[in-house]
């Protein structure tokens, strides 16, 4: 521990000295000598010193650690179960597979051709019965609503319905 | 015989564990290994919040707070960097954030209270005690801005060099110290207005 005599004659003026600063910070009576000699010295006399919260270190690191452990004990609680890495990338495939899957069955159904030629055969069967009834080349009729049903442009059979009351009920 | 008896005795040696040494223990989930960390760091970090908060039972509150942060972001830790560094980032970021919101409630509540000497108080001199200053310290640090006052601390009292004070507040080292110049400008201001006997100290110069 360095004496007041020794301290004295080696102080000066914006001193960094680690020693001298010690010193400083546990006499009273060179206080006063330094601040007299070099006032921003003053408040470098209230470092150096770590101290000791109030109720003592053991007080307080138990403070520390009981907060920590319940904090602890929340996090356990709140948290969700945790999932494996593995099981979230198989989960992710399966759903990634699903929606494609879905979207290539909706595209195939929207636009593939062949559904609509596998409607159209009972149609085909239709129509051959109604040949077996006799064909109306020209129809001339005062009363007669005709209706013409919209056909394929390379059908070249022109189907129209005629709604006429003067006609027979079989015809 | 009884030298013989000594020699057989097993000694174990006390070989202080490092820091990084202790976290990497903590980080494998050794708790016990928390609690002598914060054995070991708890009278620096109490010490440096109390010189920036100036109180005590807040700059206590503030240190475990820190602590606390610290067991939450103890992952966050590089240790390719000084753990002290590390921790005394923290502690000016708890402690500033802190100093913020007093100051705002301070401001709303003792917007007019000032400690005025009288000009006959100087006329008789002064002699300069340790627990006087302390006091002094707290009312003319209360102008500073809380990164003027904790850059004011670390540098004046934990001695820490303005280069170690940049890295820990991630400024530049320039910065530091220019905060440096004008905490000391406007507490010498504060001295001369509010204690004229501490004053005098730089007018005699």
């Amino acid at each position: 521990m360095m004496s007041c005599e020794t301290f004295r004659m080696n102080f000066h003026e914006s001193t960094e000295d680690a020693a001298l600063l010690a010193h400083l910070r546990t006499c009273d009576r060179c206080l006063d000598f330094a601040a007299t000699a070099d006032p921003d010295v003053m408040f470098r006399a209230l470092g150096g010193d770590d101290l000791v919260p109030p109720g003592g270190i053991d007080a307080f690191v138990d403070d520390v650690m009981r907060q920590v452990r319940v904090r602890d004990a929340e996090i356990t609680v709140t948290a969700p179960h945790p999932v494996s890495w593995t099981r979230r990338l198989a989960v992710a495939a399966t759903l990634a597979a699903a929606v494609t899957g879905a979207t290539l069955v909706y595209r195939y159904d929207t636009a593939a051709p062949p559904a609509t030629r596998l409607v159209r055969a009972p149609i085909a069967v239709q129509r051959a019965a109604l040949t077996t009834k006799p064909s109306v080349e020209t129809y001339q009729s005062e009363s007669a609503t005709i209706v013409e049903v919209p056909a394929d442009q390379n059908d070249n059979v022109k189907v129209v319905m005629i709604f006429d009351e003067s006609l027979p009920a079989d015809l | 015989m009884s030298a013989d008896i000594h020699l057989m005795i097993p000694t174990t040696p006390t070989v202080e564990v490092d820091d990084r040494q202790l976290v990497q223990t903590i980080r494998e989930g050794d708790t016990d290994a928390f609690e002598l960390l914060v054995r070991r760091k708890t009278s620096k970090v109490y010490a440096l919040c109390y010189r920036i908060i100036g109180n005590a039972e807040d700059a206590k509150d503030i240190s475990q707070l820190v602590f606390i942060k610290l067991w939450e972001n103890l992952e966050k830790y590089d240790p390719a960097y000084a753990f002290d560094t590390w921790l005394y980032r923290m502690v000016t970021n708890v402690a500033i954030d802190f100093m913020r919101n007093k100051q705002s409630r301070d401001n709303a509540v003792n917007s007019t209270l000032r400690l005025v000497k009288t000009a006959a108080d100087a006329e008789q001199g002064v002699v300069v005690q340790r627990k006087e200053v302390e006091n002094v310290f707290n009312d003319v640090s209360s102008v500073l801005s809380p990164k003027q006052k904790t850059i004011f601390v670390m540098n004046q009292m934990e001695d820490l060099p303005s280069a170690e004070i940049a890295k820990i507040l991630g400024c530049r080292e320039s910065t530091v110290r220019n905060h440096l110049f004008n905490a000391r400008k406007l507490m010498q201001q504060q001295l001369y207005k509010r204690y004229p006997e501490y004053a005098q100290l730089w007018r005699e110069r």
